[in-house]
């Protein structure tokens, strides 16, 4: 492979072109009009123009890609995560005109992305997975036997559905003909599909994922776990790894099961096996992701593994160089995501210029960005600035760093999630380990960082009148400057 | 100078302080370089920076434990000036309207030249999927909207001059 096109923009963008690069390959970067001065662009060998700002008419332009790609004598495209990532037709489209999709093939891209054809694949694997049918049904009185079976609280899930909508928890059986009839209402006007699962409600579940890497030619390892339980709005916004509970043997356990679920679709590059754990340390499959994660940095610090690196050799047709006995966890690893964002108004956006930016440093600090001071946040796409992470000797000196990581990172000019990341680095919840996906609504509120603030606004304002002071000689001039002639007297 | 520092108003971002002078005297700081302070309050030890100063020393940038404050100060002379309708932002006249929040402009319902009254709509601006009307909060007479419709502004920006 010599020339390789990233569909994407920003901080992924820009860190896998850092891979690229490093491996002597050719880069090309692709960008919309509101992109021009990014720095993925800046830092591509090549660069071409999508579009208009909007992603339907710049990043999810697959056709417009597929001919630059033509156009430039292009061998390999990484879709990076989101926008195209876990479209099988475009890989599909990409593999046909000739050229290497840097990810998984077309079908298990395909299995992995229907609920109900996950389960299916992975069913004859002895995968754990929730309590529930493996079937959509839009009838109540079915709904009612599978419940009593599986016994409440139940979930209602649309089977085509996504992002909380046509989910509804169901606590007793007289509630459930109701809450049925809402699922499936809610289901038919959002996805025009009313069929819905029903399972069992795991309460106050963590969100366990774990790293698979599979070759092209049958090897498939684990590069372990990461715990993604703190989130907002369903979204992960503080990651680790390894987790904190889990055990060796536990660790294996989920491990073997997540090749397993890879391997049951002949899963080739990265991917992730999601789980969802109990409070009794039980787990169960819940999804898997066909693309690199968000939160990959915090596997690449603990295992020393660029994972880029590993999907480009994958999809040169490489094998891989290393076994599951050679992988060894090494200290430990937290990443805050740094969104444009206001943790003090439920997390809305909070879009604007950057007036300043400055990156904190350090032995053990990682910050995968793309944006530079000046640069406005655009409105068209995700408001993720920047993934912030740091690795220590051990889960303390890691979360030590970040906090220090989190005070030199100055941001100015919009609202992020760095005040929220500091609330979560020092809650006992979090460092007990004690927490799971209920941790913004059980311990969050916004007053407790307003508290914060005001303490340290009050003492701005006693050190700027201390010096307004000084300044203006109202504090004392006269006596110093009569003390220190006095001792230039005596000498 | 000294007689009119019987109490200080002390504007941090959005917080309002009121500090008298016996405060400032129990204060236990040490200044260490031209701009950099430790107070010790409550047993807690922090660090601050002076990052900016302007106004004499009025209006400051204040960075305390990495985050950055603006500052501003009003001693009892100000704060009479203020009660009095003398202020700084009260004798300002409105010269223009501009975006609270960074959005995209959905409509624009003026045109230059138009003499307004109080509350009226002048556009509706689109952020974060929801519709904002922006009204005008005195009688005026537009003198030039400086957008147009579908474009994208920042928090801040100009969008209509007036008379």
């Amino acid at each position: 492979m010599k020339k390789i096109l990233v569909a994407n923009r920003g901080e992924i963008a820009l860190r896998i072109m850092r891979t690229i690069r490093k491996m002597g390959i050719k880069s090309v970067a692709v960008y919309s009009e509101a992109d021009r001065s990014s720095p993925h662009v800046l830092f591509a060998d090549e660069a071409v123009c999508l579009g208009p700002a909007p992603s339907s008419q710049s990043y999810l332009n697959g056709d417009k890609i597929i001919d630059f790609c033509k156009q430039l004598k292009v061998d390999g495209i990484h879709p990076g995560y989101g926008f195209l990532s876990e479209n099988a037709d475009f890989a599909q489209k990409v593999t046909d005109a000739g050229i290497t999709f840097i990810g998984p093939g077309p079908d298990a891209m395909r299995i992995m992305g229907s609920k109900l054809a996950a389960k299916e694949c992975v069913k004859t694997y002895n995968i754990p997975m929730v309590p529930g049918i493996d079937q959509a049904i839009e009838d109540v009185v079915i709904a009612k036997e599978i419940a009593e079976k599986i016994g409440y609280p139940i979930l209602i899930k649309a089977s085509a559905g996504g992002g909380g909508k046509g989910m509804r928890i169901v606590h007793a059986e007289a509630d459930l003909e109701e809450q049925m009839q809402r699922a499936i209402s809610e289901a038919k006007s959002s996805f025009g599909d009313g069929s819905v699962f029903v399972e069992k409600y795991v309460s106050s579940p963590r969100h366990v994922e774990i790293q698979v890497l599979a070759d092209n030619y049958g090897n498939t390892v684990h590069l372990f776990e990461r715990e993604c339980s703190i989130q907002r709005r369903h979204q992960k916004v503080v990651e680790e790894s390894p987790s904190s509970v889990l055990t060796p043997e536990l660790r294996k356990k989920m491990g073997d099961a997540a090749v397993m679920v890879a391997k049951s679709c002949k899963y080739t590059s990265t991917g992730t096996v999601e789980f969802l754990m109990d409070d009794k340390l039980n787990f169960y499959f819940l999804e898997m992701n066909t693309r690199l994660q968000v939160e990959h940095p915090v596997t690449e610090m603990i295992t020393g593994i660029d994972l880029v690196e590993e999907q480009i050799k994958i999809a040169r047709g490489e094998k891989l160089g290393f076994t599951q006995d050679d992988l060894k966890i090494n200290g430990h690893a937290v990443e805050l995501r740094v969104y444009a964002e206001d943790p003090l108004n439920k997390f809305l956006p909070s879009i604007g210029t950057l007036t300043t930016y400055i990156k904190p440093e350090g032995e053990g600090v990682r910050v995968d960005d793309g944006y530079e001071e000046g640069m406005a946040i655009p409105i068209y796409y995700d408001p993720m600035i920047a993934k912030l992470a740091t690795h220590g000797k051990d889960r303390t000196e890691a979360i030590q760093k970040m906090k220090k990581a989190i005070k030199d990172y100055k941001i100015e000019g919009l609202s992020t999630t760095l005040p929220f990341g500091t609330f979560v680095f020092e809650h006992d919840a979090f460092l007990s380990g004690h927490f799971d996906t209920h941790f913004v609504q059980d311990y969050y509120t916004p007053e407790l960082i307003i508290e914060k603030q005001k303490s340290n606004a009050e003492v701005a304002a006693l050190i700027g009148l201390a010096y307004w002071m000084e300044i203006n000689k109202m504090i004392n001039p006269v006596e110093n400057k009569s003390t220190s002639w006095k001792r230039r007297l005596a000498h | 100078m000294p007689e009119n520092n019987k109490s200080f108003a002390v504007k941090v971002n959005d917080f309002k302080f009121q500090f008298k002078p016996e405060d400032l005297s129990q204060l236990n700081i040490v200044k260490h370089s031209p701009t950099e302070y430790n107070l010790i309050k409550k047993n807690r030890s922090v660090n601050a920076r002076i990052l900016d100063s302007e106004n004499a020393g009025k209006k400051l940038r204040v960075e305390v434990d990495g985050e950055a404050f603006e500052v501003e100060i009003r001693d009892d002379l100000d704060q009479m000036l203020d009660k009095m309708g003398f202020g700084a932002a009260a004798v300002k006249q409105i010269r223009e309207i501009k975006a609270p929040m960074p959005g995209l402009v959905l409509e624009i319902n003026v045109s230059d030249g138009d003499e307004v009254v109080e509350g009226q709509k002048i556009l509706i601006l689109e952020a974060m999927k929801m519709e904002n009307s922006i009204v005008i909060p005195t009688k005026a007479k537009i003198k030039k909207v400086v957008v147009l419709a579908g474009q994208a502004v920042d928090k801040g920006q100009v969008l209509v001059e007036l008379e």
